[in-house]
């Protein structure tokens, strides 16, 4: 006589097989619940996809605006730029916004820039694609010159500065820095300088910042809101259809334990058909929102602006995230469907006729 | 109160290891269903044995408890009290995981709605418990199709069910029902969705396989075909077992046969 032993663990690749063609054959109803996730992730898709055009429009705009700011401090202190010289003393790295504004004195057909760069840096890109630019030792920047920038994110040393100022040929040299940090390093040249140093960079009050900080945080705030009530909706939205599912396959689980299916069979078949089903709507939902947000965004802002201002590696990660949440929610709101089937016993679930 | 010395003995006495040949042993099992506050009692101490190789047939009315009997001897759910035996295990003890080995391997079902999962093909339907089992998949398809073949299916093992008459179907669930060789065929009422003939060709090829295969058949039915070809005729009235009969021994003419 053959001992009662333990029912084998099925490996899940027969659960897929099953869980695959019970998508294939209900493919009407597997569609409808895949809309339901498509529509839940789509919309937080959207969200992300929105936000991050929105914060790089408002970047951009703000860089502009300051840009141009810039630009008339210095055509107030010394007149028009055009066909005139200006030297440029970099100390360090460049911020995109001092990229800009040299880039702009530029347009502004300025006949030469004197580019002299502290020792250790390396300005070979930023001279390589100028006409107008040209390298000269730190003594002869300020020579023909009308202004002196002082640009970077090092500090320039004294020595630089006194060696700039007495290569002037002009008495009424303006110079001018790009950030509050060189304000030190011109004070010691200020005495010798006839209308006093120029600092470029605006000055924002605490309140305005702290306006600024708190606009931001409301903003995310409501945005993280509405995503989390979005989460719920989908979540309810996938286990209703789940659960429908049990429902309309009672019989088909009773038969299955009947023939000697583990409850955990039954449990990872519902799992995995809705991670399945998270898969998909991840996928589909997270496209269809990207685009929806870029398009939506676009008739605003333009087209081209929408789509440089998203990033790849933003862009792929929100996508990564949006299949991540789609899969994550999916199980979780399959968890309880799928604990109503499995811990059905097999006579109850035959004797339901429906 | 009056002890029932007999059924207390048997109650608690060990499964006897002696009497090999009997496969399934109910004793005083009961099962009583809540619906709310409703108790709808379905057996209220039925007691049977059953031998190995025999064709037992249950008769009884409907309601009289027949279905719940067989649930109860098949292990597809537990009773309310009293102990089932199946091979002198008690399953009362079995966890969830044990039964469904059993019912896996040592039972096979046949219903009277067929129950073949619709979305799969017959070979499928029938390679199922064989998979269950852990069977590899190249076996159990050859295993499937001679099984299909023996009950003259060969033709249509890629069908659907529904592409299927009711006889094809249940003929279907008899090949699943024989895939992992069990050693009791439960089957609850399988001619009673069919036609008169398909119903007799049904049970000619149970009889045929259990003469083939050497397996337990337990029936329940009203057909007097069946009840003729059975070992052994059990009666279940009101939740208990009243009258058990050898088929020579019934006057099958009698007003109790009469259909409807």
């Amino acid at each position: 006589m053959s001992r009662i032993q333990n029912q084998v663990k099925l490996p899940l690749s027969v659960a897929l097989d099953v869980v695959l063609q019970g998508i294939r054959i209900r493919f009407g109803r597997s569609v409808v619940t895949i809309m339901g996730v498509v529509l839940g992730i789509a919309f937080l898709m959207a969200m992300l996809t929105g936000q991050h055009i929105k914060e790089s429009v408002t970047d951009e705009d703000a860089l502009r605006r300051e840009v141009d700011r810039m630009n008339s401090f210095l055509v107030a202190e010394m007149g028009p730029v055009a066909e005139r010289t200006i030297g440029v003393l970099q100390s360090g790295k460049l911020s995109e916004q001092e990229e800009r504004f040299l880039a702009r004195l530029e347009r502004d057909k300025v006949e030469q820039i004197n580019w002299s760069s502290a020792t250790g840096v390396d300005a070979a890109p930023l001279l390589s694609g100028s006409a107008v630019r040209k390298a000269v030792a730190v003594q002869s920047v300020a020579t023909d010159a009308k202004a002196v920038l002082v640009v970077g994110d090092g500090t320039a040393a004294p020595a630089d500065m006194q060696a700039m100022v007495s290569g002037a040929s002009d008495t009424q040299l303006i110079v001018a820095v790009s950030r509050k940090a060189h304000a030190a390093s011109i004070a010691e040249i200020a005495s010798r300088l006839d209308p006093p140093p120029v600092i470029l960079e605006r000055e924002l009050k605490e309140d305005e910042l702290d306006k600024i900080a708190r606009d931001r945080r409301r903003g995310r705030f409501r945005r993280n809101w509405i995503i989390v009530i979005s989460m719920f909706v989908t979540i309810i939205g996938i286990a209703n259809a789940m659960l429908m599912s049990v429902t309309e396959r009672f019989r088909e689980i009773g038969t299955m334990k009947c023939l000697g299916a583990l409850s955990s069979f039954i449990r990872s078949i519902f799992l995995l058909e809705s991670s399945l089903m998270g898969l998909a709507g991840g996928v589909i939902g997270g496209l269809f929102g990207s685009a929806f947000a870029t398009a939506a965004y676009g008739v605003t802002y333009g087209f081209g602006m929408a789509i440089s201002s998203l990033g790849v590696l933003t862009t792929t990660l929100d996508l990564l995230f949006c299949i991540v949440a789609g899969i994550v929610l999916s199980i979780i709101a399959a968890i309880y469907p799928a604990n109503v089937a499995s811990r059905m016993v097999p006579a109850d679930a035959l004797r339901s006729n429906i | 109160m009056q002890v029932d010395r007999k059924k207390l003995e048997a109650l608690f006495a060990p499964p006897d290891t002696t009497e090999a040949t009997c496969v399934i042993r109910a004793v005083d099992v009961t099962k009583i269903y809540r619906m709310g506050t409703v108790e709808t009692h379905a057996l209220r101490g039925a007691t049977l044995d059953v031998y190995r190789r025999e064709y037992l047939s249950i008769m009884g009315p409907s309601g009289s408890g027949k279905s719940t009997l067989f649930n109860m001897i098949g292990a597809l759910s537990k009773p309310s009290g009293g102990k089932v035996y199946i091979d002198q295990v008690d399953i009362a003890q079995l966890d969830h995981n044990e039964l469904a080995w059993l019912r896996c391997r040592k039972v096979g079902y046949i219903f009277q709605t067929f129950n073949l999962i619709q979305v799969m093909t017959c070979l499928e339907n029938v390679t199922l418990p064989m998979s269950f089992a852990g069977l590899d998949p190249e076996a159990a398809r050859e295993k499937g199709i001679a099984l299909l073949k023996r009950v003259g299916l060969g033709h249509r093992i890629l069908h659907k069910p529904s592409e299927l008459s009711g006889g094809q179907q249940q003929r279907v669930a008899i090949a699943r029902a024989l895939a992992n060789s069990p050693e009791i065929v439960l089957a609850d009422e399988p001619t009673a969705n069919l036609d008169q003939k398909t119903g007799e060709e049904m049970i000619e090829l149970l009889d045929e396989l259990k003469q083939e295969l050497g397996v337990t058949v337990i029936s329940a039915t009203h057909d007097l075909k069946m009840l003729r070809k059975s070992d052994r005729i059990l009666w279940i009235e009101d939740g208990r077992i009243v009258r058990a009969a050898r088929p020579d021994e019934i006057d099958f003419s009698s007003s109790e046969f009469d259909p409807g």
